[in-house]
């Protein structure tokens, strides 16, 4: 093995040696304890990000027939002006909160789903179709925020569940076993060194 | 920030009525480049477009559209996100939690 030629046995090393094997035994241990807690996070998350998504196709078939009614009753040029006659544009503030070390979005959004009057078109040019177009689309843009900030969370977790997995497997197979096995190694030849030196001695006496 | 539509033009204007500014009406061959663009645009938190429109992209272009935490990236219509992030779940987790 390429461990057992690169050290030295010696008890200074194998002072070393036992050192790294604790600190790497507990690090093991938290990041096991941090995977667990990750996955714990996601399930959480998981139930939620599965209904928003459902919302989202739900609220995009009926906004999309309402846009299509809207359209074939008014005409496309009629929805077009209106579309461009719109004041206030949704603004999103982005925030970051930590969840386990993993920093995850929350985005915050204002001027989403407004009153008929604040849309900013005309209520008299329009009609009802035009108004439950926007307001079927204002929910869905709302939804789509909601959306947007539980699936990047989701992608975050997951992204750190992986490194993290990575990590302990690497400290479990890889690592620790390395290091016992150097360490079991020194161990035996430290006991052969003092056995030779026994007879060695043994030897000059007789 | 604000929110970027990308996609053919019935798409994008019912959102131009829910009062998004920047909606981009483009055709398939430069959908590519429109998107790498508003990628680059700092003042995009979330960037909407069609899963029809997704599945059209090079694939290492929806790689970094998977990836993508900034602007995230939402893909609604037909059928398509959600087996993206079962994809994930089941390489991260190991078990098929989407169910």
């Amino acid at each position: 093995m390429a461990i057992k030629d690169n050290i030295k046995p010696t008890r200074s090393e194998l002072i070393e040696l036992k050192k790294k094997i604790k600190l790497s035994q507990s690090g093991h241990k938290l990041l096991k304890m941090k995977r667990d807690g990750l996955i714990l996070e996601l399930f959480a998350i998981l139930e939620k990000a599965k209904d928003i998504r459902a919302e989202v196709e739900k609220q995009f078939a009926v906004a999309s027939q309402k846009l299509a009614i809207a359209k074939s009753a008014e005409g496309v040029v009629v929805v077009k002006s209106t579309a461009f006659a719109l004041k206030d544009t949704p603004k999103l503030e982005l925030e970051s909160k930590n969840v386990m070390g993993v920093v995850v979005p929350k985005i915050q959004a204002s001027s989403v789903h407004k009153k008929l009057e604040e849309h900013g078109y005309g209520i008299i040019g329009t009609s009802s179709r035009i108004d439950e177009a926007v307001d079927s689309y204002e929910i869905l843009v709302e939804k789509i925020i909601l959306a947007a900030e539980i699936e990047t969370t989701m992608k975050k977790l997951l992204e750190d569940i992986e490194k993290t997995k990575r990590r302990v497997n690497a400290l479990e197979f890889k690592v620790i076993p390395e290091l016992t096995e150097a360490k079991d190694f020194i161990v035996l030849r430290l006991e052969e060194m003092e056995r030779e030196n026994t007879f060695r001695l043994k030897r000059i006496k007789g | 920030m604000e929110i970027a539509v990308v996609g053919h033009n019935d798409f994008v204007i019912g959102f131009r009525l829910a009062g998004i500014r920047k909606i981009y009406d483009t055709t398939s061959d430069n959908i590519e480049a429109q998107i790498q663009s508003i990628l680059n645009d700092r003042t995009v938190g979330i960037l909407v477009v069609h899963n029809e429109d997704l599945k059209k992209l090079s694939p290492q272009m929806q790689r970094t559209l998977d990836d993508s935490v900034e602007p995230t990236v939402i893909a609604i219509g037909g059928k398509g996100e959600s087996t993206n992030l079962r994809e994930k779940i089941k390489q991260s987790v190991g078990v098929d939690l989407w169910k």
